[in-house]
């Protein structure tokens, strides 16, 4: 405060400069951070990948995978015993095969009481593990496939589990293993992933009491990597490897660059985001190509929510990704299950090489293409330029404050002026802390809206849902009608303290998932700069500035994503059938966000209702306020 | 020359036997009368419940003149779990005093490690070498128990400079065996009170101050191990069960484990003469899954037949279990064993075929092979009486959990002593200590826990813990992870740390899946028909590996490193110049005056300064 109360702080060329070309410089730095990372996906300005870790050795084994026979007569065993139990997982096969095999087999039970109502599901995990002849069973490899029943509406991940016996089958008489292998058949996606690893750690990673995950008999050291196979057919025409995990955390680069090599050595067709890869001449076309591809992953990866079975995995250090399999789809070569187990077999070799976990090349990356990265050190500075803006704008908001006050009370005695400070700083502290208490006990409102709801025997998505409407309506209502008059400067005040933690706040989120704070930023700055807060003196026009802020609301935004989703998902649908669709998935969607939460620990619920939210109603306080003249003597 | 159990001797031992437990019925009333006692009594109560199984009661005896004798012996098991299980076990026994003999002269004991014993005033030298894990739950006990990696304990005669001797003694055993058993020092070396008891004859009580105990969980076991062990052997590996030992088809196994024990023991009844025995031991564990067919061999197992027993060994034998042959798996044995024991020991009945090596050795090459008429099939395994699993829970790298988990499978309660052996980059927390048992908290009837200190000790907790019957009982821990200084990481940081494993001590009271020798028996023969009153085991939990934080080792670190180290290099001539002063000096005119003036205002020119 000393250096920025200075009297002499005005005179200085930078902080003139700020003054006078504060509305430029704040565009230009907007502008260019956005185009900076627009051009990032130009060839010219990302890298190849490349191998960091030496002890890899990619693809330096000769492969001796010659299991696809089995894999074949598992697949048929398989398709039976699912026609048999259409709803259920085939417990006692899957046992029985494993113990065939004479591996060490467990099952795995867990519960979740589901936290919106008072439901229970259980569900069980197959779990076995392969002993290595070489280690006391220090370190562990993780091979898994999601089960999914003939009842289930993903697409078939049966051909995955024959691929995962037969490889067990031929991991069985292989001699060479230095980590225990775990094969993993889990059911329910990603909650029976989630609660077989947190079974094994034995900690809660959600709300305690939400997921009971129970405890495991057999254990296998420190797990070091996992690789998730959802093949959805047993003649396949490309491989997908998908990178997306909890919170947006990333597998290392390393382990994305082998499967990538792998695939390629095989032949296989690989995709990411579901495109392959093009190639283009003209060099635009490319970029533009490229463009979508990362944008695509920026869109995943701001969600928070894993792609797979994989992204539950990267919370708990273990660097893991799913390769998915599709059926053949147009022209292009057909790989067969032998060249999958081979890419398999690969993978998990070279895993089985490490001497140390994943520390080498990157955790932090976005990836253009299947072959291309952009790294932290590139794509960091555009969002840094984005965000700067927002620190010159309070910067120049509070010189002015300063000056203004100077000019005011330059001869009024230090007393009063403490006096008059005091009280507005009084204002100012209490405007900031209902706003954050309010967005707490946001965060734990669910809950009571539930209880609530039921007492009117309303479904829980339309309690949670209609419940955060009705908060948001008495927010904006709220705010219209009580205490809308400000003085100038608390209203500036109010500003600049929104301003330094908006920023604050995204370049946090910047560290640990880049792309929501890159669509957070991209949102949010440019409205942000654009607040002016009343004088008196304005125009009319001037309440204008209130509308880009009422659909800036976390909720209204939310709203709006999942409209657009739901517009390219189904084109086709008029525009009532697309009202009520919209509706049911924003609904879904914000329970599905909560329940996230509360199961898994994805905070992106956390983050928008504890420090979005509040954000949010600083501003709009300081939107709306009118303002009230000094009263000068 | 025989040896045998003097039939005097088993005499005695069940008198002793027969004391102690009276002891025990007196001890248990006065527990229950008197609860304050308690734990004061239920200490003396272990010690006298492990005493008198290991205790000073050992006898063995050689009846000729010559005053050593060397015997090889060959264990062969198949294991329920498809797997066969190979213990070679090579005994020196010398009619000697170990406090007393010089080991300048020997005949059949090696010399290398004799003077090593000599030197640095040991008692008893127990040393193991293992690679692999040893599966309780599915092979059921070893013939010996020894942790992964390396482990080495030894009792001292007398405690006077004990760690002097504890260093040396580890650092020659490291030369001796090719290990990195220099690595041992103070602080991570143990003196448990319970686990360890001296396994030989004892002239006077020894307590545990003269005991030392460490292990290098860390450590790999090869070759190079391999060679100066049979270097120690009477015949190396010329002739004998020794040419067996090839290390390209041993170390090729799931777990093999080398081991070193001497201990003195009572050569007659009286003990008024001591011999020394050494024991050397190799263990191994073949997996007949991994090949076609699941016929095994010597030469299959081995990679050769075995040409002759040892010229200077007194006995030479090759011994295998065929207690499950016709029951869980069928098979012929070729050629068709001369001889079949059966061993009832505990409550368990055992046949054994034998194969006299001596008897055998003009028929040209020895190969036993073991020949299925049908497929295997893999049944469930019964599991142990007693077993144990250890781990270590929670994520990230600042703090965690230890977790060890303790099976009791009998009809009745176990006793069990449980050490935990946690290094000193571990530090735990005593006050989360819980130990449940079917949702119960149970209390141990002694701890004793020494906390310890960065660089200078590992954390010791002991406790003795009755188990209830069939129950699984869970002690947890709570723990952080040391930042540790950037020299203490080795060179794959990033690999982690090992934590030694858990050691869990009992007297099993039925022999089911038991196949250790007893404590007063010096060869594999002696364990047969060797019915007492308990069975010790010393399990070893699974050795853990944990990631400390570890800083980033990589090149921008090792810049700013070096950039940090300039600035530091430059700072200091700087700051030297920045803030001393220039001080004039008075000219020496007279050399004597000004000279004595300058002693005599030297104080002053220093408070100026």
């Amino acid at each position: 405060m000393g250096l920025l109360t200075d009297p002499r702080a005005g005179n200085g060329a930078v902080i003139k400069f700020v003054m006078k070309w504060e509305k430029l410089l704040c565009l230009t730095l907007y502008v260019t951070g956005v185009i900076w990372f627009v051009s990032l996906a130009y060839p010219d300005f990302n890298d190849n990948t490349y191998f960091s870790e030496n002890a890899l050795l990619p693809g330096l084994v000769t492969n001796e995978f010659n299991e696809d026979g089995g894999a074949k007569r598992f697949h048929d065993e398989l398709l039976a015993e699912m026609k048999k139990y259409p709803d259920d997982m085939p417990y006692p096969w899957l046992l029985a095969k494993f113990r065939q095999l004479n591996l060490d087999v467990y099952t795995h039970n867990f519960t979740l009481n589901y936290p919106l109502s008072q439901q229970k599901f259980t569900g069980q995990n197959v779990y076995s593990i392969l002993r290595a002849p070489r280690s006391a069973s220090t370190e562990a490899i993780i091979l898994s496939v999601p089960y999914r029943s003939a009842s289930s509406i993903h697409l078939t991940t049966a051909p995955s589990i024959a691929l995962l016996l037969a490889f067990a089958k031929f991991c069985r008489k292989q001699n060479y293993w230095a980590k225990d292998i775990i094969f993993v058949v889990t059911e329910h996606e990603q909650l029976g992933m989630q609660a077989w690893l947190e079974a094994y750690h034995r900690c809660t990673c959600g709300q305690d009491g939400v997921l009971i995950a129970g405890d495991l008999v057999g254990r296998a050291g420190s797990i070091q990597a996992a690789i998730n196979l959802e093949m959805h057919s047993f003649k396949i025409g490309s491989i997908d490897i998908k990178v997306e995990g909890l919170n947006g955390q990333l597998p290392n680069l390393d382990l994305v660059n082998l499967a990538n090599k792998m695939c390629a050595k095989e032949g296989i067709r690989r995709t990411f985001q579901r495109r392959a890869d093009s190639n283009p001449k003209d060099k635009i076309r490319k970029w533009w190509y490229q463009f979508v591809t990362m944008m695509s992953m920026v869109s995943t990866q701001a969600t928070g929510v894993p792609t797979g079975n994989h992204g539950v995995f990267h919370r708990f250090g273990i660097e893991a990704i799913t390769l998915e399999g599709f059926a053949k789809s147009g022209s292009g070569t057909e790989s067969t299950i032998y060249n999958i187990g081979r890419v398999v077999e690969s993978l998990i070799r070279s895993l089985n090489n490490l001497l140390e976990r994943f520390h080498q090349s990157f955790f932090f990356y976005l990836l253009p293409s299947t072959d291309r990265y952009i790294s932290i050190g590139l794509y960091m500075p555009p969002l840094a330029l984005i965000i700067a803006g927002l620190f010159i704008k309070a910067f120049s908001v509070w010189l002015k404050l300063q000056e203004s006050t100077e000019k005011k009370d330059g001869e009024s005695d230090a007393v009063k002026q403490a006096k008059s400070e005091e009280l507005v700083l009084s204002h100012i502290a209490w405007e900031v802390l209902w706003t954050h208490i309010l967005g707490v006990a946001t965060l734990s409102a669910p809950r009571l809206f539930t209880y609530i709801g039921i007492k009117f025997h309303l479904a829980t998505e339309n309690s949670v849902s209609l419940g955060l409407l009705l908060l948001t309506i008495v927010m904006f209502i709220g705010t219209l009608c009580f205490e809308r008059y400000r003085t100038y400067e608390t209203a500036s005040l109010l500003y600049v303290i929104a301003l330094i933690e908006l920023a604050t706040m995204l370049l946090c989120i910047s560290m640990h998932n880049f792309s929501l704070a890159l669509v957070a930023a991209v949102v949010y700055v440019p409205a942000a700069l654009t607040v002016i807060p009343k004088k008196g003196n304005e125009s009319r026009f001037h309440n204008l500035r209130c509308i880009p802020w009422i659909l800036l609301h976390p909720l209204c935004l939310a709203c709006t994503v999942v409209a657009v989703y739901t517009h390219f998902t189904f084109p086709d649908y008029t525009i009532i059938a697309f009202a009520l669709k919209w509706i049911q998935a924003s609904k879904q969607a914000i329970v599905f966000g909560i329940i996230d939460s509360m199961v898994y620990g994805n905070w992106l619920y956390s983050v928008t209702v504890c420090v979005l939210l509040p954000t949010w109603l600083i501003f709009w306080i300081v939107v709306t306020s009118k303002p009230i003249l000094r009263i000068s003597k | 020359m025989r040896i045998a159990v003097y039939p005097k001797c088993e005499k005695f031992l069940t008198s002793i036997c027969e004391w102690a437990k009276g002891c025990l019925k007196v001890i248990q009333l006065q527990l229950q009368s008197c609860a304050k006692m308690r734990t004061a009594f239920a200490m003396y109560f272990i010690q006298a419940l492990i005493l008198s199984a290991i205790g000073d009661v050992g006898f063995v005896s050689c009846t000729s003149d010559v005053d050593d004798a060397f015997n090889e012996e060959l264990m062969l098991k198949p294991l329920p779990s498809g797997h066969v299980y190979a213990h070679f076990q090579f005994t020196t026994l010398w009619r000697t005093d170990i406090e007393t003999e010089t080991f300048q002269h020997s005949r059949l004991f090696p010399r290398g490690l004799g003077e090593i014993i000599g030197r640095h005033n040991v008692r008893e030298l127990h040393v193991s070498l293992t690679e692999g894990l040893w599966r309780y739950e599915k092979w059921g006990y070893p013939l010996q128990d020894t942790g992964s990696g390396a482990e080495v304990y030894a009792w001292f005669n007398d405690d006077r400079r004990i760690d002097e001797n504890w260093k040396s003694l580890t650092n020659a055993l490291a030369g001796l065996l090719c290990a990195s058993l220099n690595f041992v020092d103070v602080s991570n070396s143990l003196s448990p009170d319970f686990t360890f008891r001296p396994s030989g004859a004892i002239p006077r009580p020894l307590n545990s101050s003269c005991l030392r105990y460490s292990s290098l969980p860390r450590e790999i076991v090869c070759t190079e191990n391999l060679t100066p062990f049979k270097k120690l052997l009477p015949c190396d590996s010329k002739k004998g069960l020794a040419t067996l030992l090839n290390s390209a088809y041993i170390h090729n196994t799931n777990y093999h484990s080398i081991a070193v024990d001497v201990r003195p023991v009572c050569t007659n009844a009286a003990c008024t003469q001591t011999t020394i025995e050494l024991r050397q031991t190799i263990s191994l564990v073949y997996d007949t899954m991994t090949t076609d067919s699941q016929d095994w061999s010597v030469r299959k197992l081995f990679g050769i037949g075995l040409r002759s027993a040892c010229p200077l060994a007194t006995l030479s034998r090759v011994y295998v279990d065929v207690t499950d042959n016709e029951t869980s798996e069928t098979y012929r044995l070729v050629p068709e064993p001369p001889e079949t024991l059966i061993s009832l020991r505990g409550g368990q009945e055992n046949r054994i075929a034998v194969y006299d090596i001596k008897s055998l050795s003009n028929a040209g090459m020895f190969n036993v092979a073991a020949v299925h008429s049908k497929a295997k099939i893999y049944g469930v395994e019964i599991p142990p009486v007693l077993f144990a699993n250890r781990y270590v829970v929670g994520y990230g790298q600042e703090r965690g959990g230890l977790v060890t988990k303790l099976h009791n499978n009998y009809w009745k309660p176990l006793d069990v002593v449980l050490l935990e052996n946690i290094p000193w980059y571990i530090p735990v927390y005593t006050h989360t200590i819980r130990i449940t048992c079917q949702g119960k908290l149970l209390k141990p009837l002694i701890k004793r826990y020494v906390p310890g200190r960065e660089r200078e000790r590992p954390y010791y907790l002991e406790m003795v813990l009755r188990l209830p019957p069939r129950s699984v009982t869970e002690f947890s821990i709570e723990l952080d992870y040391l930042f540790l200084k950037w020299q203490e990481y080795p060179p794959d940081a990033n690999h982690g740390f090992y934590m030694g494993p858990a050691i869990i001590t009992s007297l099993l009271p039925t022999a089911r899946n038991y196949t250790a020798l007893p404590q007063d028996g010096s060869t594999i023969s002696s364990s047969f028909n060797a019915s007492r009153d308990g069975y010790l085991v010393q399990l070893r939990t699974e050795i853990l590996l944990v990631s400390l934080p570890t800083p980033d080792f990589s090149m921008p670190y090792n810049v700013i490193c070096l950039a940090c180290t300039a600035v530091a290099l430059a700072f200091g001539p700087l700051h030297n110049i920045t803030t001393k002063r220039l001080v004039l000096k008075p000219s020496k005119k007279n050399k004597l005056v000004s000279y004595i003036r300058e002693k005599l205002s030297k104080t002053k020119v220093d408070k100026i300064e």
